[in-house]
Parts: C-alpha cells; sequence; structure tokens
C-alpha cells in the first residue's frame, strides 16, 4: 500500500515532525501480510534525513525492513537523506 | 580615468560595507550626474548592486552578503536590544513556516533541481538549534533565519543564542577537549548531544550536500570553534569573521551559487 508524503507538508525536515507523522501512518495503515508499505514522495518539496529516519525507523519495527520501500523520485534531498541514514547504522 | 574611478567606488562601498550615492559624492568630489552614470556602468558590469529606493538607495558589493544586523544580534552578550520578526524564528513552527520561502530563490536562479537540498539543508541546520536549545537558551530562544540572492549566489545565514555545540555534546562525549573538537565531531562524526536518542546524523548530511556539487560550501562557528566544507566554504569562513568567538551561540552560514 502506497502513502503519500505530500499529505504531512511540503517540507518534511524536524525529528518531532517524523514522529508525529509516523504514528499518524501507523495509526491508518492495514497492510496485508506480505503486502509492502510504498512511500511516495511525489509533491514533496524537501525531505531531510531527521524526519525520514523518524519515519523509516519506525514503519520498519513494526512491518520489518524489506516491506517499507521508498519509491523512486527525482528528488535529490531524498537520494541524500537515506544516504544519510544508511551511513549512521 | 573612468577605470581609477570605478576601482574607487568600488573599494569605497566595499571598506563601508555599502554605501549611498551621496556620500560618493561628497568623499569623491564628483558631480551627482558623474557618480550615478559610474554607479549605472559598474551595475552592468555585475560588480554591485543597487538596494532599496529613491534617497534610501545603497549601493553594495555584488555577490557578498549583508550580515550587519545578524552580527549585531549575535554577536550582542547581553540580551539584543532588536529582535527582528522578519528573521527571528521563535518556535521551530515558525521556521519550518519560513522555510518554504528558499523556494522562491529559484526565480532568482537557483536551480531547480538544487531547491530540495538547499531547503533540507537549511532545514536541518535551523532544526538543530531547536533540538540542542529546546528550554536552554540564553536569553532569546528561537533561531535567527535570512536569506539574500545577491550577484546569482544565495546565502543563508542561521544562528542562535543556545548553549553552543561544546556544552551540548560534552553530554554524549565529554572527552572532547575544546570547541573546534566538538564542532568537527558534530560535522564529522555520528553524535548527539540527545543520546541515548537515534540523532546525530543531520549536520553529517549537510555536509555532505555542499560538498556533492562545486558550486556550494558553508562555515560554522561556535564559540572559538570553526569549520568549513565544500568549495565555497572559505568564502564562508571568512565571513564568519565579522561573528564573536566569545558569543556563546552557533552561526552558520551556507553559500549556493547559481551557476
Amino acid at each position: 500500500m502506497k502513502i503519500r508524503l505530500e499529505q504531512y507538508g511540503a517540507i518534511l525536515t524536524s525529528r518531532p515532525a517524523g514522529k508525529e507523522a509516523a504514528l499518524a501512518m501507523k495509526a491508518r495503515l492495514r497492510p496485508a501480510e506480505g503486502e509492502t508499505v510504498e512511500l511516495d514522495f511525489e509533491g514533496v518539496l524537501a525531505v531531510g534525513p531527521s524526519w525520514l529516519d523518524e519515519v523509516l525507523r519506525s514503519l520498519r519495527a513494526d512491518y520489518g525492513r524489506e516491506r517499507v520501500v521508498c519509491l523512486p523520485t527525482k528528488n535529490a534531498s531524498v537520494a541524500e537523506s537515506l544516504k544519510a541514514i544508511d551511513a549512521a547504522r | 580615468m573612468k577605470t581609477e574611478t570605478h576601482t574607487r567606488i568600488v573599494d569605497i562601498i566595499r571598506k563601508k560595507n555599502g554605501s549611498r550615492p551621496i556620500e560618493l559624492i561628497k568623499e569623491l568630489g564628483l558631480s551627482p550626474q558623474a557618480i550615478h552614470r559610474h554607479l549605472k556602468s559598474l551595475v552592468a558590469s555585475g560588480l554591485i548592486e543597487s538596494r532599496g529606493r529613491g534617497p534610501l538607495t545603497r549601493y553594495f558589493i555584488a555577490g557578498k552578503p549583508q550580515l550587519d544586523r545578524a552580527r549585531r544580534w549575535q554577536n550582542s552578550a547581553a540580551e539584543p536590544a532588536e529582535n527582528p520578526e522578519e528573521f527571528l524564528c521563535r518556535t521551530r513552527d515558525a521556521f519550518t513556516a519560513r522555510l518554504p520561502r528558499l523556494a522562491s530563490f529559484a526565480e532568482a536562479g537557483l536551480k531547480r533541481d538544487d531547491v530540495p537540498l538547499v531547503v533540507s539543508a537549511a532545514g536541518e541546520v535551523g532544526n538543530n538549534c531547536f533540538d540542542h536549545n529546546l528550554g536552554a537558551w540564553r536569553d532569546v530562544p528561537g533561531c535567527w533565519f535570512e536569506a539574500q540572492a545577491t550577484g546569482g549566489r544565495l546565502w543563508i545565514c542561521i544562528a542562535d543564542r543556545g548553549q553552543g555545540v561544546l556544552r551540548t555534546l560534552a553530554r554524549a562525549d565529554p572527552a572532547l577537549a575544546d570547541e573546534q573538537a566538538a564542532l568537527t565531531a558534530a560535522f564529522e562524526r555520528i553524535i548527539s548531544g540527545r543520546a541515548p536518542e537515534n540523532r546525530g546524523n543531520g549536520l553529517k548530511f549537510v555536509r555532505s550536500v555542499v560538498g556533492a556539487g562545486e558550486n556550494r560550501g558553508l562555515a560554522c562557528r561556535s564559540g572559538a570553534g570553526v569549520v568549513d566544507y565544500g568549495r565555497l566554504g572559505p568564502e564562508c569562513r571568512a565571513e564568519l569573521a565579522g561573528f564573536s568567538e566569545k558569543s556563546e551561540g552557533t552561526i552558520t552560514l551556507i553559500l549556493w551559487s547559481f551557476a
């Protein structure tokens, strides 16, 4: 199932906002067993590693690393944020 | 003769960090018509820029930021007398609400593909001010957030009157020797003053972003510590020279060329 991140704002940068977004996502998410959770960045202006780390950490804790997927995007802040998050692990 | 006068005008503007035509008329002893002719020519050549209108028009060196107000605010030992609401974001929400303004610099020449990186880098720096000083501001809460486009470049200034990086990170690593070591650790190591929370990747991200292109740089000062990253980092560092090392907060300058 797909999560349209633009629903959470055009600029997704802070940890408090990431925590809040993750809680809101999990309150609504009801993926079928084995179904992937796809993060769609269409319409988002900028993402920061702090926000994205909070969301990925929270979703992956519930659904597993393999089931949470970031959909491809041309937004350079997404790739850079994912690089920073992976480097920190 | 023309070249010599141009050089003198540029020198005066540089030394005074901006000048009005009337000041140049008095200093150089030339007619108003002659000064305006020279100024027009210098603007056309891209060496200087005008700001303001009518009698308030001032001329500045193109490509250089105007940081006088930020400097006064940051350097003030006591609570600053002037806290302009146009630059001061007293809460994280206020800062977040102003971040989208950076996107408008695409109309001034910032590449559209660079906008997300500029916004997210500035966002991480500004959020860092709140993450590490919430409940511990020295006097004025919040961060100074100012962006200026000049001479085909975007300057972003983010400052706070908080505790500074050393006090913040010493909680996580008491072995940090001084402000320089703390600032270097903040940008180069995975370390957070809010351990055991999982934090500490924001400034590494910012360093990576400014290092990923020839048209970028940043410098950050916290007390006596200063670091710069990216090809344009040394220019940012030079601009930070006017910010006092006795100031206990942090000041970050990001420079992004449109070229």
